[in-house]
């Protein structure tokens, strides 16, 4: 969180990163009028290259049971990453600003919305995403449960709220479906599978199986 | 998003030089307000300064005092015994408050130092002296059913979208601060600013500062408590009007009472008056009534919240009835 | 014989898929050499670009281009396109602004981040002109296009003379469809004339033709991939302007595309429930009889499009009136264009119609569930039918044994429970049972699976399950060796998804290729088994995957057959469509919705306690998958009721709560134990399964069932939808409190 007061952020400011890169294209540019065609191309790859690895920080983190090392830009988000960097396209995009969870995840156990923080502040987490839920072929009981229960229609928000829900349990938060009702409210099902999901999720905790 | 620079420093005085010493840097911890503000477009600082690995996450109580460290997360902090034995009252703001995914994110400090959610200070396009100082008020002849009926400003009619604080200011914490100049303590009540004619300035804190604990000093208040809260829908959305309300009740009279509302002032909004008013009196719905007309005597309402006024009337009421269990 | 399939709630045959993550929606595909696309949208409403400055954008690192109508390849479709035709939005073709979010350019770049952050620095300079976005400003604009003839039957306005009168005024707020996935498309031209498609659609077909017909090319040029589209509610029936846009930067990049639409867009770009104002007026004898229904409605429309609906559809049928009018007129804003939203018209007009026969009831003193069987069409009344079939009074009688309507009080504000004022409310919906032409395909493979293709679409109710289930009963092949394949242009055509009729429409065709299918195989078996030698085909018995002769112990598995023939798979390809039942038959699904709320004295919440909701949809299919749909309307309804309003600043034009957080879709917690019933009786006549459709009647009346409970519970009616806290909060508790302080706010 910022903790001290703007007094003035007007958008569409340049940012240094953005001088620095205007420099090297244009310095691109003033090189390639003496260069043929296919050189004036690759003279400007280089630098995109180049620049690319200032603007971009190493992280490390471990994913679904396996260390992912990737080079990203500061400002990308855990679901970016995720999505289009590691094609771990399972994690959806609803709303880009917590406010629908389809894009849940697990971060040293905890349910978060992964479109709220970046990638480099995931340094040495564990994350599960929900193609590292299931044990190989054998489904978690939660998914497993969601199929019993139909507890989606299009699917969308499904990996979300799947992750959620396990997280739900595993807090102590499924004691009741009045109390499921409103831990799993930071999930928005727009095919309105609600009562479903409550029922998948009691069926889960009454069956007494670890998750 | 713009691109920006991000560094995790190690030690506090190292955040707090990267923050004091660069006008574009923000500390960010939880992330969930300045990143969505940052998508929005509405803050475009150029360095983020991580301090989520800073050693400020304990909950521990100083002799009689509840010591939360800054970086306490709301969902730790609404299920922790200390909490939950000694201040009911803020367990149940902080779960009234967004999801349990947010609540995992989301730090004490950093849900002190959420910004409004004023349409117009997120629309890039549309006037808002908070966002872009003197391009005017577009809440003001807006739409501005979500607004203020207390504090506000020709400038600004925004309110402060946290439920937590309203607990907090009502249970009469105090915010510990660091920054280049040291360390202070802040009064709740005086952290957050009302708009004036400076609406930019959400709160009192300096440039460089760190929010570091906040604490709560012993109280009474652990058994009639209630935080009720009235919104568009049933969970996961912000209040129309809140209200913690706190009562020390003994032999069937209020010897001291503590109220606060939210989602009608720009800062958590203490009804003081409405407090005195209930000290010495029996826990009954004429009292409650009396001093919930009391609250709202300095209310001013606009076009599209006028409603807030009895909303809020009703709602302390239905609160302070609910936590004396009458 | 196997157990029938047609009728068990068998589980979702792509739910491991969905529970996997491994269900891939359009913007989960990734394609070599892949753009991203960021778009510049209008902040204002009405005018014209002067100006556009790309060049900060073009400098910005990773940027490929910026399209825009200065630099867009033509469209050849736009060409002889008749300017005063109101046939949508071309994009990029000029520099006129219709309405605020319309996009003015797009912004590609080889990262998403970079594409993002580069199109904020695109600078667009406008020319403003006054622009109109408030109904209620602009009604001298209304008007009349000639789909929307004045209804009459009988005589017009006789409610007017009517012993007992019921006039009111209902408002449905602009809604958005909302869905959980954002739109957007990825575009790639595979050579200057081939384009490969990813979208979000209810009908491949239908975006491979609206392609077809823009960029003027052969159909077989243009492949449509869309197996899995998360959620669509009508928003996916049309190929929107962006996705035209991303197309023409696609072909002048040269390079494929992708473009996902942000939340605060998907209020601006793809459609919307169009806010509506309804006069209803009712008129009854002493005894509760209908004499007179007019139905007035007003709502909105673009500036370069009519959209109508069906508003006013319902009030000419449900009841048993003799004097019936109805009147429907748009008004042009500056706002995209309207698109049918779940339910859609139906679901609008049914909130003033069920509303207002609630008013009646306590006009009359009546039971409101008494006035409703009172006044019952037996017969279709508008077309002068028999309805094909019609079980709503047994859908009155079992949703209100359900929700317990006999526990009911009659008077307004007489019941409570728990310091909550308790209200019971019911409603009746409709939508007619269509039933379209489907093209199938049907491929058995020597190992005895079957492998089904059609250009559909499932956005969410199970349309792949369900397809199987039906063929398993018509093959006898068991449903784990059925595959239903669907979301591809190269399939056989397939309609939308779209007015609940993906079951009748698919489910007929389904029915027929399996048909034709056995046909063939019983040919082959006349021409190449000796134990079939003389049988006529009409002896010939299918069961359990095998053929047999009527009376006769000889038997061949399908698998025997064509292993015997030496044959890897025999195919057949059958389309069909309806017949002229539909002449001679009305066609109708209907449902009845109860509710019970709880109401907060104090603060005006309203809390949905319990809800029954039954369905007259002929032959459900699948049981659980059709529970789904149901509750789901009943979750979209109680957003409608209770929740739902994009609100706009007619100063700017914008919407000011354009965001999940602001525009309240349901969360879990607003939702209520739902209990759905299934009349589950066979229509005789729509299609070979008997199933009616229940997408839409799903959610058509829920609304009513709730604002009826809410004046049942505190004796004030809300008109107005939806039912926030403020509009049911005790005014006279507010009141006597200003009276106290003398204030005057």
């Amino acid at each position: 969180m910022p903790q001290e007061n703007d007094q003035q952020h007007y958008p569409h400011r340049k940012d240094k990163h953005e001088a620095r890169r205007d420099f090297l294209k244009q310095s691109s540019a003033v090189m390639a009028l003496a260069l043929t065609p296919p050189l004036v191309i690759k003279a400007a790859q280089h630098d995109e290259a180049i620049a690319g690895i200032f603007e971009k920080m190493p992280v490390s983190m471990e994913i679904n049971g396996k260390k992912v090392q990737v080079s990203v830009e500061p400002r990308v988000t855990l679901l970016d990453l995720l999505r289009e960097q590691l094609q771990l396209t399972g994690t959806k995009k609803g709303c880009d600003h917590g406010q629908c969870g389809a894009c849940t995840v697990h971060v040293d156990g905890q349910r978060i919305n992964s479109c709220l923080t970046l990638a480099v502040m995931q340094e040495g987490k564990k994350i599960t995403t929900i193609e590292g839920l299931a044990n190989g072929e054998q489904l978690h009981p939660v998914q497993e449960a969601f199929i019993k229960h139909d507890g989606f229609q299009c699917g969308y928000c499904t990996p979300g709220q799947i992750m959620s829900a396990v997280a739900c349990i595993r807090e102590g938060h499924a004691g009741s479906p009045e109390e499921i009702r409103e831990f799993m409210s930071g999930n928005i099902c727009r095919c309105g599978a609600y009562d479903n999901i409550v029922h998948a999720i009691m069926d889960v905790k009454q069956g007494g199986k670890t998750v | 998003m713009n691109q920006f620079s991000y560094v995790r420093p190690a030690s506090l005085k190292a955040a707090v030089d990267a923050v004091a010493k660069d006008n574009s840097a923000r500390f960010i911890a939880g992330g969930t307000n300045l990143l969505d503000l940052m998508k929005s477009g509405v803050m475009i600082p150029e360095k983020l300064v991580d301090i989520n690995r800073l050693p400020l996450k304990d909950i521990q109580l100083n002799g009689n005092t509840l010591h939360i460290g800054a970086l306490a997360l709301n969902s730790e902090l609404a299920a922790h015994e200390l909490v939950t034995t000694h201040h009911p009252l803020l367990s149940q703001a902080l779960l009234a408050g967004a999801s349990q995914q947010l609540r995992n994110m989301a730090t004490v400090g950093g849900n002190m130092m959420q910004r409004t959610r004023c349409t117009y200070f997120y629309d890039t396009t549309m006037p808002c002296n908070k966002r872009s100082p003197n391009s005017g008020c577009g809440a003001i002849g807006g739409i501005n059913r979500m607004h203020a009926i207390f504090g506000a400003s020709e400038s600004c009619i925004a309110v402060h979208p946290s439920d937590m604080c309203v607990a907090l200011a009502a249970l009469d914490a105090t915010v510990l601060v660091t920054g280049p100049k040291g360390n202070r303590r802040i009064p709740f009540t005086d952290f957050h600013r009302l708009p004036g004619n400076t609406p930019q300035l959400d709160n009192n804190l300096a440039k460089g500062e760190l929010i570091t604990a906040v604490e709560i000093p012993a109280n009474a208040y652990t058994k009639n408590v209630y935080y009720l809260k009235v919104r568009d829908r049933a969970s996961y959305a912000f209040a129309l009007v809140s209200v913690a309300a706190a009562l020390d009740i003994s032999n069937n009279v209020i010897r001291s009472a503590r109220l606060a509302m939210g989602g009608v002032a720009h800062k958590p909004w203490r009804l003081y008056e409405a407090e005195k008013a209930l000290a010495g009196k029996t826990p009954t719905e004429e009292n409650f009534r009396a001093a919930a007309a009391i609250a709202l005597q300095s209310a001013k309402t606009y076009q599209h919240n006028q409603f807030k006024t009895g909303l809020s009337v009703n709602s302390i009421q239905t609160a302070l009835l609910k936590a004396a269990s009458v | 014989m196997k157990k029938q399939q047609t009728g068990q709630s068998m589980d979702r045959v792509d739910g491991r898929l969905k529970v996997t993550g491994g269900a891939k929606y359009f913007a989960d595909h990734h394609l070599p050499d892949l753009l991203y696309a960021a778009l510049v949208c209008s902040p204002i409403s009405n005018g014209t670009i002067k100006n556009i400055n790309t060049a900060k954008a073009l400098k910005a690192p990773g940027v490929a281009d910026v399209v825009s109508h200065l630099n867009a390849p033509p469209v050849p479709g736009y060409k002889n396109a008749d300017p005063n035709a109101k046939d949508g939005l071309k994009i990029f073709k000029d520099n006129r602004i219709y309405s605020n979010g319309q996009p003015v350019a797009v912004v590609l770049a080889n990262t998403l981040e970079r594409a993002v952050h580069a199109a904020s620095l695109v600078e667009v300079q406008y020319d403003q002109e006054t622009h109109y976005t408030d109904i209620n400003a602009s009604m001298g604009k209304a008007f009349q296009n000639n789909r929307m003839k004045d209804y009459v039957r009988g005589e017009a306005d006789a409610w007017k003379k009517a012993a007992v009168t019921l006039d009111a005024t209902y408002t449905i707020p602009l809604e958005v469809h909302n869905p959980m996935e954002l739109a957007g498309i990825i575009a790639h031209w595979d050579t200057p004339d081939t384009l490969v498609l990813y979208a979000k659609t209810q009908g491949v077909k239908n975006v491979q033709d609206t392609v077809k017909r823009l960029f003027q090319l052969p159909e077989q040029n243009i492949t449509v991939h869309s197996r899995f589209v998360g959620g669509g509610f009508g928003m996916a029936l049309r190929v929107w302007p962006m996705e035209v846009a991303t197309i023409l930067a696609a072909r002048k990049i040269r390079k494929p595309v992708k473009l996902v639409i942000t939340r605060d867009q998907m209020f601006t770009l793809v459609g919307y429930r169009p806010n509506a104002i309804q006069k209803l007026s009712l008129g009854a004898t002493n005894d509760g009889k209908l004499t007179g229904i007019t139905h007035e409605a007003v709502a909105v429309t673009s500036p370069y499009e009519d959209f109508t609906e069906g508003i006013v559809a319902m009030s000419k049928f449900m009841y048993a009136c003799p004097n019936v009018n109805t009147r429907y007129k748009l008004v042009p804003l500056n706002l995209s264009t309207p698109v049918w939203m779940r339910g859609p018209g139906e679901a609008t007009g049914a909130f003033a119609l069920e509303s207002a026969i609630d008013e009646l009831s306590y006009k009359l003193n009546m039971d409101p569930l008494q006035l409703r069987i009172l006044n019952h069409a037996d017969t279709d009344p508008e077309k002068d039918l028999p309805f094909s079939s019609k079980y709503l009074k047994e859908a009155y009688e079992l949703g209100a044994e359900k929700i317990g309507w006999t526990n009911r009080k009659a008077a307004p504000r007489s019941m409570q429970e728990d310091g909550m004022l308790v209200g019971y409310g019911m409603s009746s919906g409709t939508f007619g049972a269509f039933r379209g032409k489907a093209t199938v395909s049907a491929t058995l493979k020597a190992d005895g699976s079957l492998i089904l293709q059609s250009a559909a679409a499932d956005i969410g109710p199970g349309t792949a399950t369900a397809m199987v289930q039906i063929a398993a009963d018509v093959t006898g092949i068991a449903p784990s060796k059925i595959q239903f394949m669907l979301g591809e242009s190269a399939y056989p055509f397939a309609p939308q998804q779209g007015g609940s009729s993906t079951v009748s429409t698919l489910g007929s065709a389904v029915t027929d290729a399996c048909k034709a299918l056995q046909q063939k195989l019983a040919s082959l078996a006349i021409s190449n088994v000796p134990a079939f030698k003389n049988a006529t085909p009409g002896t010939i018995i299918f069961e359990d995957g095998q053929l047999l002769r009527a009376g006769q112990p000889e038997k061949i598995t399908y698998e025997s057959l064509l292993q015997q023939q030496q044959l890897p798979e025999v195919n057949v390809v059958a389309t069909s469509q309806s017949g002229d039942e539909r002449k001679k038959y009305s066609m109708y699904s209907f449902s009845v919705h109860f509710t019970k709320v709880h109401v907060h004295p104090q603060t005006g919440v309203v809390r949905i306690k319990h809800i029954v909701s039954v369905a007259d949809a002929g032959t459900i299919v699948n049981t659980k998958t059709a529970r789904s749909q149901m509750i789901g309307g009943v979750v979209g309804g109680i957003g409608m009721a209770l929740t739902e309003e994009a609100i706009l600043d007619h100063r700017f034009g914008r919407f000011v709560n354009n965001n999940y957080a602001d525009y309240h879709v349901p969360v879990n917690a607003d939702t209520p134990p739902t209990d759905v019933y299934f009349i589950n009786k066979k229509d005789p006549y729509i299609n070979p399964m008997g199933s009616k459709g229940m997408g839409e009647i799903a959610l058509i009346g829920f609304a009513a069932a709730v604002s009826n409970a809410v004046y049942h519970a505190t004796g004030k009616r809300v008109r107005d939808l939806p039912i926030t806290p403020d509009k049911v909060l005790d005014e006279k508790a507010a009141l006597q409190w200003k009276v106290e302080n003398k204030l005057n706010t």
